[in-house]
């Protein structure tokens, strides 16, 4: 038997982290709760963010969105503002486990667990995500990128919690993509992933890029050597093949349980061909 | 937690919200009288039990592959509060052997432990938690042993022996049939095609896992609830091991919450009963988790397969050259007989007239490989159906007329000699597919692929043998009564395990009696309640039990009206008819309310039985009686054409299944829903097999223990999928039925197969096609055109 809190506010998660410091923190449970189960993880108290009204919603603020990181998916897949502007998170989301996964899941969890098959991560990552840090006595801001140190490590000290995400409204990609590749269509874990941001001219050029990968790395892999090789040239298959040697060189993946490494690497570069489509105009930004 | 509590009593199973004051036709769909209760969660499965008083059973398993057993460390459990026993092989005084044909499976492991799910201990305690704790608490002592992990090492001189006292060996059962002569076959084929496959463990995945719940009564009787596929061959088997009179103990089988073969024999059943025996009169109950259903449960066996195949110039099938090995694991969970029936169908529904078929089923140290839909024969056909595309390539040919210039026909022999007596509907079925647009347009269709999107569309021809074959008497006993409150009760022999067959039951009795649903009770299988009916498998289920089903309501039924005709003064029963809730005189309308004529009979004469024994084949094929005990030949087939479309993903390697056509000859059917939902069930299954579901092991240990990493499909996974039935009457069923349980899960993985092989020129011998095996084809074939 262990106590679950369930606090309404963070006044009082401030207090019951004083009290029980070792306590588990989750949202919608549907990491923690397999691991409970399987007695991966035995913490001595659970407290749960979800009812904590001040890390919910999502806030339209001028340059930035905020987005609360006890925000359920399924909140966040059906916003508005997430479907106008970040339109390569919503397609993470829609591909996130299940229906009823989203339901109780939360985009704060989905950062803090820090699979590296995180469905919302690349997004995030190549969104260039602003994470706010919050305690008892303050608050701190940190890049996705340097927060995830590991697979299911980040850089939270105890007493902290990951209270909001912020995400720049001026982000002029007209192309937002993610594919996911999985062992089914849905209530899959990734097993390798791309999510792209694409500015291309009227000419065809490549302006900008921001590509990352998921599930093919301790953490999701960012390429410079990649957007560089694909920026100010045509979208083309051409151009594109060049970048894949950079990319296959970049990943770092695992053999496991659902594909081997080998697989994992050719397909994380195959996965840029995908971009060609858009010059042709078959595969549809929205 | 101590339920003190007993639970509410649930109202009856069938509901009038469903089924209403409906009397039941032949032919027609109707709801099935389950679906309310269990939709709604107020049917009660084996698992559901939470009674007063109750305790918990639990297995230590041995979590090693292939060890002596030293001892086994009891005390530290047997200390910890709330723990009632700790039960080991010292505690049974029966045989401690389970099994169906060799008794070679411990209850709890006495000399060696011979796979990593063995139950090494027993476990009672007062709650789940305290039973988890002693689990953990209970140890063993073992001398590890070198094991053997696949039946090619199994088969090696020397090999590490998983029976020392099997006098074959490693060898289960080696089954062989010869036909003609393949050696100077060989010289008269054109054309001769030759593969290896190979198919993977695969896990039945139930909803509901292993569970029951047993309790030894005041009167000595020792009752058994399970989620069971064969009640009545588990109280011997559980008697056997436990050592007990038969008649000591009463097996019940609720509704299973799914099974597929993997309750056909004992799981929990003599765990149940040894706990039981040792819980001072109180209801013990076992419910595997996924885990241990995954660790300790049957599986398909994985198989490796070589085959050759010879043909003439114009696409005549002339010789077929095949060995089958199977991996059994470390008991006969039926290996034998599944590698017996794999044998009868591994040169598919074809003639053949020479043919030389060998079969090893082979003891390993992995997981049980035992019954699962489709019996060895899913295995067979995902290697024949890819050989006959391979075959039709070579030959320049159409892969559905290749099919169609071999297909058998009535009055033909079969490739293992057997002459097809009763209706044979292949041809029909191929027929079906060869018209439909799915096939006649697929060039159009394949032509419209996407970017990095390859199509193609696969075909298969299927056939499924129905019973057990000549030796084992495939025999049900069913029995209907008319009550004293003038209802009918019918009691099914044959368990109910979700393929619909108590609701077809009913629509049977109800149909022959003229009675509403309501006025219709099922006593669902009990031994000490319904009649001995053999196992729910084979495809067997509505064939064997609907045949006594009828005749047994037939007798009644001119029982009933006899007595009314005497009642009544009239002569001649003909001028009476039974309507819902009476017997009506026709030339009158003078009506007696079936309450009423109840009164006037007694308990025998209310009561009417009839037994079924299906028909076997008469001819002896050259086989040992070894072999024909193992189930060959069968005399009765289903048949089926399958049809899929599917897109493979260029840089991903994934496969995605477009649209499915299934084309299935089981003869008439009873209930159309029902039928449609084996179908689509199957397919479902069988697509899960082609792409994605492998159980891992390694040395022994299973490494994909949940439905997070072995992966069925979901239902995005599974396309539209058209049924046609080819309804052809066969003499022999009830209403003209065959089986529809099994054969169309054969189908999708060898079709699939075919379908990829059509989109991207590459076959992939080895299933499931997984992205990464998918991907690493096609662009080892993109590298070899680079060469060319």
């Amino acid at each position: 038997m262990r106590d679950v809190s369930l606090p309404r506010s963070l006044e009082e998660l401030w207090g019951l982290l004083d009290r029980e410091s070792a306590a588990a923190l989750y949202a919608g449970g549907t990491d923690l709760l397999v691991k409970l189960r399987a007695g991966l993880e035995d913490p001595p108290a659970l407290i749960c963010l979800e009812r904590v009204g001040e890390l919910k919603g999502v806030q339209d603020e001028l340059d930035e969105v905020w987005i609360g990181a006890a925000t359920t998916l399924s909140t966040l897949m059906e916003d508005p503002i997430i479907q106008r502007r970040f339109q390569v998170l919503r397609k993470g989301l829609e591909v996130l486990g299940s229906p009823p996964v989203r339901h109780m899941g939360t985009i704060g969890g989905n950062i803090v667990t820090a699979s590296p098959a995180g469905d919302t991560l690349p997004a995030l990552y190549v969104l260039g995500a602003q994470l706010e840090i919050r305690s008892k006595d303050g608050s701190r801001v940190v890049a996705i990128r340097d927060f995830i140190v590991g697979p299911g490590q980040v850089l939270l000290n105890r007493g902290e919690i990951l209270a909001g995400i912020r995400l720049r409204k001026v982000q002029s990609y007209a192309i937002h993509h993610y594919e996911k590749v999985g062992r089914r269509k849905s209530q899959a874990c990734a097993i390798a992933s791309m999510a792209a941001l694409l500015t291309v001219s009227d000419s065809g050029v490549v302006e900008a890029a921001r590509l990352a990968w998921g599930s093919v790395g301790p953490t999701v892999v960012i390429c410079r050597e990649a957007e560089a090789a694909i920026e100010g040239k045509p979208l083309s298959m051409e151009s594109l093949k060049l970048a894949i040697p950079l990319v296959e060189k970049a990943v770092s993946p695992i053999d496991d349980i659902r594909a081997d490494a080998a697989y994992r690497r050719t397909v994380a570069g195959l996965l840029l061909l995908r971009l060609s489509e858009y010059s042709a105009g078959t595969c549809s930004a929205q | 937690m101590k339920n003190k509590d007993k639970p509410p009593e649930l109202q009856p199973f069938f509901d009038k919200n469903i089924a209403g004051d409906v009397v039941p036709s032949i032919g027609i769909s109707m709801p099935r009288i389950d679906a309310y209760a269990k939709v709604t969660g107020r049917e009660r499965y084996a698992a559901d039990y939470y009674g007063f008083d109750m305790i918990w059973a639990g297995v230590k398993r041995a979590g090693i592959p292939h060890a002596r057993l030293k001892s086994v460390n009891t005390q530290a459990a047997e200390n910890l509060p709330g723990v009632i026993a700790v039960l080991t092989h010292k505690n049974i005084s029966g045989s401690n052997r389970q099994g169906v044909i060799r008794k070679d499976q411990p209850v709890l492991v006495d000399d060696k432990v011979r796979h990593c799910g063995d139950a090494v201990a027993l476990v009672l305690a007062e709650d789940k938690e305290t039973l988890a704790k002693a689990i953990k608490l209970t140890s063993a002592d073992f001398e590890p042993l070198p094991g053997v992990f696949t039946t090619e090492t199994a088969l090696e001189e020397n090999a590490p022996l998983v029976h020392e006292d099997h006098p074959g060996g490693n060898v289960l059962l080696k089954a062989s049939l010869e036909i003609g002569s393949v050696q100077s076959a060989k010289e008269h084929c054109d054309v001769l095609v030759e593969a290896c496959f190979e198919t993977p463990l695969v896990e039945h995945a139930y909803l509901e896992t292993e569970a029951g719940w047993a309790q030894l009564k005041e009167d000595g009787k020792l009752e058994i609830v399970a989620s069971t596929q064969t009640p009545f061959r588990d109280r011997m088997e559980v008697a056997d091991a436990l050592g007990l009179e038969p008649e000591r103990i009463r097996m019940i089988a609720p509704y299973a919450g799914g099974a597929f073969g993997g309750k056909d024999g004992v799981t929990v059943q003599s765990l149940l009963g040894l706990a039981a025996l040792h819980a001072n009169g109180r209801p013990v109950k076992m419910w595997w988790s996924r885990e241990e259903s995954f660790i300790a449960g049957t599986k398909r066996h994985a198989a490796r397969m070589y085959y050759r195949l010879g043909a003439k110039a114009d696409g005549s099938l002339h010789s077929l050259d095949t060995r089958l090995y199977f991996d059994t694991g470390p008991y006969d969970h039926l290996g034998g007989v599944v590698i017996t029936l794999a044998l009868e169908h591994s040169g598919g529904p074809y003639r053949i007239p020479n043919v030389s078929f060998k079969g090893w089923a082979v003891y390993t140290n992995n997981p049980i490989g035992g019954a699962f839909r489709g019996f060895g024969v899913a295995q067979v056909t995902a290697a024949m159906e890819q050989m006959m595309d391979m075959l039709a390539e070579k030959l320049a040919m159409d892969p559905l007329k290749l099919r169609l210039k071999n297909a058998v026909r009535k009055g033909d022999k079969n490739c293992v000699g057997v002459t097809l007596t009763h209706s044979t509907g292949l041809v029909e079925c191929l027929e079906a597919v060869a018209r439909h647009p799915l096939w006649t347009e697929r060039a159009a269709w394949k032509s419209k692929a996407g970017p990095f999107k390859r199509r193609g569309a696969g075909i298969v021809a299927l056939m499924h043998a129905s019973g057990y074959g000549p030796v084992v008497p495939d025999v049900a006993n069913a029995k209907v009564e008319l009550t004293a409150e003038g209802k009918i009760k019918v009691y099914c022999g044959v368990v109910d395990m979700g393929q619909g067959n108590a609701a077809t039951n009913l629509q049977i009795a109800g149909s022959i009696l003229c009675q509403n649903v309501d006025r219709i009770e099922l006593i669902l299988p009990d031994t000490d309640r319904t009649l001995p009916s053999g196992s729910a498998s084979a495809s067997r289920c509505t064939y064997t039990f609907g045949n006594a089903l009828i005749g047994a309501c037939e007798t009644l039924k001119l029982r009933i009206l006899q007595r009314a005709a005497d009642l009544l003064m009239v002569d001649d029963c003909d001028e009476t008819a039974l309507i819902p809730g009476a017997v009506r005189h026709l030339p009158t309308g003078r009506e007696i309310p079936l309450h009423r004529l109840a009164t006037f009979m007694n308990e025998s004469e209310r009561t009417a039985t009839q037994r079924f024994r299906a028909p076997t084949a008469k001819e002896i094929p050259p086989v040992g009686n070894e072999i024909r005990l193992h189930g060959f030949p069968h005399t009765l087939f289903s048949y089926g054409a399958h049809l899929v479309r599917v897109e493979v993903n260029e840089l991903t390697g994934v496969v995605d299944v477009k649209r499915y056509l299934s084309v299935s000859d089981c003869g008439k059917i009873i209930n159309p829903h029902v039928y449609e939902q084996q179908i689509q069930g199957a397919i479902a299954q069988g697509i899960g097999y082609a792409l994605s579901e492998e159980v891992q092991v390694n040395e022994g240990k299973v490494l994909t223990a949940d439905l997070a990493t072995f992966i069925i499909p979901a239902a995005s996974d599974v396309p539209e999928i058209e049924s046609q039935p080819v309804e052809i009457y066969e003499p022999s069923g009830p209403y003209g039925l065959k089986g529809v349980g099994e054969i169309a899960t054969n189908g999708p993985l060898p079709a699939i197969a075919n379908a990829v092989a059509d989109a991207c020129g590459v076959r992939i011998f080895r299933s499931p096609l997984t992205p990464s095996r998918v991907l690493r084809a096609l662009r080892e074939r993109l590298s070899e055109g680079g060469v060319h």
